[in-house]
């Protein structure tokens, strides 16, 4: 459409609409995207990543810039919805987590083991010995005897500034100066790039320095460093570097932009921990279980044992205290069970008591692990008196006794000597008062009553005594006197009834008899018609006077006196008157010879015989030379006492 | 604590070594200068309040016998350039060594030690030379290892740098 001229205004709108109504557009446009908050929001989207990823190259502003936002969004959120993290993080932490405390369980079992096993062997024990012979710790001597290989030391060293980012050891003496430490291997491995004209990518992955080697895993922004005792095994090799993969993945975002605070890397200390490991000749991982359930097995039946053997001991002692206690005579006043120590019991004790070490054994106890604290003292219980009175005396087999107020009965067939010599001290014992023995069957022993009759008489060596039931049988020789005691005193002896002593032949009477019987047979002869003693006559006078002692000796002993009667006899010869005359004076002329002599004329007694008869040879013209004679005869009559 | 790695660089004889001796915590011995070419100790200094752990990596003197190892520049965050007062010499060939750095490293945070301060009448170099450096970039510290004077300071200077530096 075509416009007329004339309107200068209308036409200048219409130019400045064909010239500039596309660039109008274009604002029009630009500012719909600046009012309009939903394509501003897609605009900033398209371009927000890149330019967060320029300021991050640019230096730490933006981080600082929304470090509190985010931080308040994050607690807000943890807050309001803690499962939102939880199930976000649980893959991450839960990993970690089990990793570390599995790594930890398995040094700990292994350090358990390995204690385990070198405190109770025989290498363990001779290792012990090497440890005290050198001056070594026993912890070196295992050490050095048993280590495969052991991570002593781990650095994580960042790659670029050759800076110490977390150190870890095994030992927390070995604490040499990471930072320097750490400083000096990234050196040694720049020199050894350097001098060998190696990539910048190429590392040196290990060096061995006398014990010691040196193992590094590099990574994109770090590299770990691992000082190791011994001769590791390639699977450490792994672990090293599965390690450091780890960590670029947790920290590579801070591992690229380190700028000096090694703080943040602090939460890797578990993973760096977890590579620490150790080996040992003797732990090998397959018997590391059994041996330890083993132990535990053992330690577990020990226990077990343990337990049994004191319920055990436990009991033994309960019956042990309940034995002393039922003793009569000991009174238990405290009782202590050592279990280690000796026992300990305290009381009261009568000696008349058992002997607490016997009941000890008695209980199946060792009496030389008890202490016994015994104050003794007298029991007065009707058991202890008997007992005191049954270790005084005895108590023969079939005898029997009994106790009851102070009083002694026995009863039963009782010995004669032991009853005598209860007789004698049993009241002499505390407890017992007085003794009854009436319904005692007394009984004598026929050696130890024979024994008491030869103390009593004296036993002479020509006599044999023998007791048997209560008869006193003598044998062989005695004196009169002697044989006169033993009949009147053996039957008052106890044991002894009655003397038999007709197999004792009386030394006393038989001298007697003898001499009577010679002084008896003896004749005198006189001339015929007179007084006068014919030869003959003088022979046998001269033997008459002994004879006669002897009589009055042995009669003595008979407790007799003698009277010697002189016979004077005549022969028929003659008238009667002269023959009595002649027979008085023959009589008189022997007692006269026999005063003579020193007998006592009282004990003479001359009788002139009467002749009774005409003797055969009175009508011969020679008569027998008999007839004149004197005879003699012994009479005899009990001796007066002398006053 | 922030951690740094530092450089000390220098041709043979400056007093690198003698330099950080007593001011630093060591623990290997300056063999290894000989053998491996670099000996490191620590230092930590106060910057602003905050401690700063530096590690000090002392590099063997650049020498005919003996060139710069760039590749010990590695991840340095800075560097202590030093040279002899009492030798011009030094100098020249520290800030010759010093593109050598920056040729290898980049651009990084230095400072200048002019060392062996102690020696006054042996000075060879003039506070213009100093100043015209100054001009150029080039921040200067006289020290001295013998008495100490500047040395903390030095390492003060550079630690602030390294800490500021992005």
């Amino acid at each position: 459409m075509r416009r007329s001229p004339g309107n200068p205004i209308e036409e200048f709108e219409e130019l400045r609409q064909l010239l500039l109504s596309r660039e109008r557009e274009q604002l029009r446009e630009l500012r719909d995207r600046i009012v309009d908050k939903e394509r501003r929001s897609q605009d900033i989207a398209g371009v927000l990543p890149e330019a967060v990823k320029l300021s991050r190259e640019r230096g730490e502003e933006l981080a600082h810039a929304l470090r509190p936002a985010v931080e308040g969004s994050i607690k807000e959120s943890i807050d309001q919805r803690p499962q939102i993290f939880v199930d976000a993080l649980h893959p991450i932490i839960g990993p970690i987590v089990r990793r570390s405390i599995a790594e930890s369980l398995r040094r700990l079992l292994q350090s358990l083991n390995q204690t385990l096993e070198h405190t109770f062997s025989w290498r363990g024990l001779k290792w012990r010995f090497e440890a005290l012979r050198t001056g070594k710790s026993f912890a070196e001597v295992v050490m050095l005897r048993s280590l495969v290989y052991r991570v002593e030391q781990l650095f994580l060293i960042h790659r670029k500034t050759s800076l110490s980012l977390l150190h870890v050891t095994s030992d927390p003496a070995m604490s040499k100066d990471s930072d320097m430490v750490a400083g000096m291997l990234s050196a040694i491995q720049d020199f050894a790039r350097d001098s060998f004209e190696v990539g910048e990518d190429a590392a040196l992955e290990e060096f061995r320095v006398g014990e010691l080697q040196v193992w590094i895993s590099p990574g994109r922004s770090a590299y770990l460093a691992a000082v190791i005792r011994g001769n590791p095994s390639r699977e450490l090799r792994s672990t090293l570097e599965e390690t450091i993969e780890s960590i670029h993945v947790l920290k590579g975002s801070a591992l690229a932009i380190f700028q000096g605070s090694a703080v943040i890397f602090e939460p890797l200390r578990p993973e760096l921990e977890a590579c620490l490991r150790a080996q040992y000749t003797t732990a090998k991982s397959d018997r590391r279980p059994t041996r330890l359930w083993v132990i535990l097995g053992t330690a577990v039946a020990v226990a077990i044992f343990g337990l049994a053997l004191a319920a055990q001991s436990k009991s033994k002692w309960k019956d042990f205290l309940g034995r002393l206690n039922a003793q009569p005579g000991l009174i238990v006043t405290d009782a202590q069970q050592g279990w280690l120590s000796s026992s300990q019991v305290s009381g009261l004790r009568d000696v008349s008591s058992p002997d607490p070490a016997a009941l000890a054994r008695e209980a199946k106890l060792d009496p030389a692990r008890i202490r016994f604290h015994w104050k003794e003292y007298l029991a007065l219980d009707p058991a202890s008196v008997r007992r005191r009175f049954e270790q005084r005396f005895g108590v023969p087999n079939e005898t029997r006794i009994a106790l009851k107020d102070g009083v002694l009965t026995l009863s039963g067939s009782i010995p004669y000597e032991w009853l005598e010599r209860v007789r004698r001290e049993a009241t002499l014992i505390p407890g017992v008062t007085s003794i009854a023995d009436r319904a005692a069957d007394i009984f004598y022993d026929q050696d130890l009553t024979r024994k008491r009759f030869e103390q009593q008489l004296g036993l002479l060596e020509t006599v044999n005594a023998v007791v048997a039931n209560g008869v006193l049988t003598l044998s062989g020789e005695a004196s009169h006197r002697w044989l006169t005691r033993a009949r009147t005193e053996a039957v008052k002896l106890p044991g002894i009834t009655s003397v038999d002593d007709r197999a004792v032949i009386d030394l006393d009477q038989r001298a007697f008899e003898q001499s009577k019987s010679i002084i008896e047979t003896a004749f005198v002869y006189f001339l015929t018609d007179k007084d006068d003693i014919a030869t003959e006559g003088f022979a046998a006078l001269s033997r008459l006077p002994d004879e006669i002692r002897r009589c009055e000796k042995a009669a003595k002993q008979l407790d007799m006196d003698v009277t010697l009667e002189i016979h004077g006899r005549a022969d028929a010869v003659g008238s009667e008157a002269r023959n009595v005359d002649l027979r008085q004076q023959r009589a008189n002329k022997v007692r006269d010879f026999l005063v003579s002599c020193g007998f006592e004329p009282t004990r003479l007694k001359p009788i002139g015989m009467e002749q009774p008869f005409k003797p055969a040879d009175a009508d011969k013209a020679a008569p027998e030379q008999s007839e004149r004679r004197v005879a003699f005869k012994i009479v005899t009559q009990p001796s007066i006492p002398s006053p | 604590m922030i951690q740094k790695k530092i450089c000390l660089i220098g041709t043979s004889g400056v007093g690198k070594t003698s330099l950080v001796a007593k001011f630093v915590h060591s623990m290997f011995s300056d063999k290894y200068l000989t053998t491996v070419g670099v000996k490191i100790d620590k230092k930590t200094v106060s910057v602003d309040g905050a401690e700063v752990m530096l590690m000090i990596w002392d590099l063997a003197g650049d020498d005919d016998y003996q060139r710069l190892q760039t590749s010990y520049l590695r991840g340095t965050s800075g560097y202590l350039l030093v040279a002899d007062g009492t030798r011009q010499i030094t100098l020249d060939q520290a800030i010759e060594i010093q593109g050598r750095v920056v040729e290898a490293a980049g651009p990084l945070p230095f400072l200048l030690a002019l060392n062996k301060a102690d020696l006054v009448s042996q000075w060879e170099i003039d506070d213009a030379r100093t100043d015209d450096l100054a001009a150029r970039g080039c921040k200067s510290f006289k020290t001295s290892a013998k008495d100490g004077a500047g040395v903390e300071e030095a390492f003060v200077e550079l630690g602030r740098m390294v800490t500021q530096s992005k």
